[in-house]
């Protein structure tokens, strides 16, 4: 008897009461998307960011840490994006049930990132020894994280395992129907050369052919000087650049005194989930990216 | 509205760090009043932050005990300077704090374009965020802050010249990376500034009062109404220093009746 009991306790604590929801906690609104496509109404998220801040730094408010510590997953962009604040969070949520294992899933680890340092040198800048962790503009690599999503997914909550089966078999024949026709919407910006703010754009330019040129930050994190400002005048006049790339959370003013100094257009692009009126979800985020691309030309 | 921030392991470790800060502060914050050098903690914990950025240029590792003693020293060689003006020309105390400030912000700033990942720290130190603090990060803070209290007790509360800039740089090296420069700017000036009528002990507890009311009531509101909490403490701090003017007996006098 005693025996039954202890045995159905223990099952009681691995096991998630039949009514209770996964609690899932996303650290940035595009994972928080991808959640919603994959799980539906089956779980509930919550979402640490929004569109219009800068991700490698947050206020630390009193829900945060009460969201993470009711959390069954956390699903972050990793590569160390989230380093300044992700890891206070975890240890003063003391929730140990998303501090490793099943229940921490980060989106750089299915995937393989760019800009990979052989070696971290300090003088190279701000940069993340594990590679670039703007990934999200990438849909390929967007499908290559959902699959390994819906896999944590029923693996934390094996009731629903079918569920995320086919939402994930749903969401991969709509994503992929969509990557051909931004694709094919896209090919005219093959070849177009850019001037980015951030570094956060490769995986986007990768993608669509398109070249950077040059960064308004010389090196991630740190203000330009004057000496790189005058380069970067002369490789916009100089190399024909379609455009000055900045995302909707930074401050627009230094893409904008570029741009009055070459005639080079500004494109302000969302960048994640929310960034603008038409970026509701992951696939409004792609439209929107490469309709704001385009647009460019007809200025 | 929401409750679920409404927890006592989430506020609390961030409230004892807030009791330990107020220990030094106050009674290091009524004597910041009457010298009339109210900007001095910013200036000390810039230099701290530049003293920082500096041992990671000369190749300390980033984490551990150097990064304290790095800040330590620096903000104690800036309290050493600024004890000897202070001597020197005591008229010209606050625009050499003031200038100090901005040569210890930009001085980071020009040593950070050749090590920009010293630039996280630099953010850490000035902006240490309340509710990130551990019960096991208060330990030390707490015994530095116990230190700091018997040397102002055994000296009756009286701290002359260099004692007194040495305390200070060593307090607020220690609260800045607990709790930012906002909150370490507001306990040390607020409270004081309410309690300015009073003297003496009562002047002590009354304006620990209002430290702790303004801590306690941020802490809540900042939960109940999702908003972050070192700014909304900021702003508590200051309304219970305004609700305090209430009673007569603790209100400021009139520039008048003095």
């Amino acid at each position: 008897m005693m025996k039954k009991i202890l045995s159905a306790l223990l099952l009681g604590l691995f096991a998630l009461p039949a009514c209770a929801k996964l609690q899932v906690f996303a650290c940035e609104p595009e994972w928080g998307s991808l959640v919603q496509e994959l799980a539906g109404d089956k779980v509930d998220v919550s979402v640490g960011t929004t569109a219009m801040q800068d991700v490698h730094q947050i206020d630390a408010k009193p829900s945060l840490i009460a969201r993470v510590r009711k959390a069954n997953l956390l699903v972050c962009t990793g590569a160390e994006l989230e380093v300044g604040w992700l890891p206070q969070l975890i240890q003063q949520s003391g929730n140990h049930a998303v501090a490793d294992g099943p229940g921490y899933f980060m989106a750089a680890s299915q995937i393989t990132t760019l800009e990979k340092p052989s070696q971290v040198d300090r003088a190279a800048g701000d940069v993340h020894p594990e590679g670039n962790p703007h990934f999200q503009l990438d849909p390929y690599r967007v499908l290559k994280i959902a699959d390994g999503l819906a896999a944590r997914l029923a693996e934390l909550d094996a009731a629903n395992a079918a569920t995320y089966q086919q939402r994930l078999a749903d969401f991969t024949t709509r994503w992929q129907a969509a990557i051909k026709r931004w694709e094919a919407r896209a090919a005219p910006l093959k070849g177009r050369k850019v001037i980015v703010h951030h570094v956060s754009w490769i995986y986007l330019e990768q993608w669509l052919g398109m070249q950077e040129v040059g960064a308004l930050e010389p090196k991630p994190g740190v203000p330009p000087t004057s000496a790189h400002l005058s380069s970067l005048i002369s490789t916009a006049k100089e190399q024909g650049v379609y455009a000055i790339i900045s995302a909707a959370y930074q401050d627009p003013k230094p893409a904008q005194w570029l741009s009055e100094r070459t005639g080079v257009p500004v494109v302000v692009l969302p960048y994640t989930v929310g960034g603008d009126a038409q970026s509701k979800d992951l696939f409004g985020l792609f439209d929107s990216t490469i309709d704001k691309l385009l647009g460019v030309a007809k200025k | 509205m929401t409750l679920e921030g409404l927890d006592i392991s989430i506020l609390g470790p961030a409230m004892v760090a807030g009791v330990i800060v107020l220990a030094t502060h106050v009674p290091l914050g009524r004597q910041v009043l009457s010298r009339g050098i109210i900007f001095i903690d910013l200036a000390i914990a810039q230099i701290a932050a530049m003293g920082v950025i500096a041992a990671q240029f000369l190749g300390v590792p980033e984490h551990g005990i150097g990064v304290q003693i790095a800040a330590a020293v620096a903000a104690l060689a800036g309290a050493a300077l600024l004890a000897w003006t202070d001597r020197r020309w005591p008229k010209m105390q606050e625009p050499f704090i003031g200038t100090l400030f901005v040569l210890a912000a930009t001085g980071g700033l020009l040593l950070l374009a050749n090590n920009p990942q010293g630039g996280e720290h630099l953010k850490d130190l000035l902006v240490g965020q309340i509710l990130w603090v551990s019960y096991r990060q208060l330990v030390p803070a707490a015994l530095i802050s116990l230190v700091l209290l018997a040397i102002m007790w055994l000296r009756g509360g009286r701290l002359a010249g260099v004692l007194f800039y040495a305390l200070f740089a060593l307090a607020i090296t220690v609260s800045v990376q607990l709790v930012g420069v906002y909150l370490v700017f507001a306990s040390l000036i607020v409270p004081a500034l309410a309690t300015s009528g009073l003297a003496g002990k009562r002047q002590l507890v009354a304006a620990y009062s209002v430290g702790i009311a303004g801590y306690l009531s941020g802490l809540v509101l900042s939960a109940v109404f999702d908003l972050p909490s070192g700014a909304m403490i900021v702003w508590t701090l200051a309304a219970c220093a305004l609700l305090v003017q209430l009673l007569p007996a603790l209100r400021a006098p009139a520039p008048a009746a003095r």
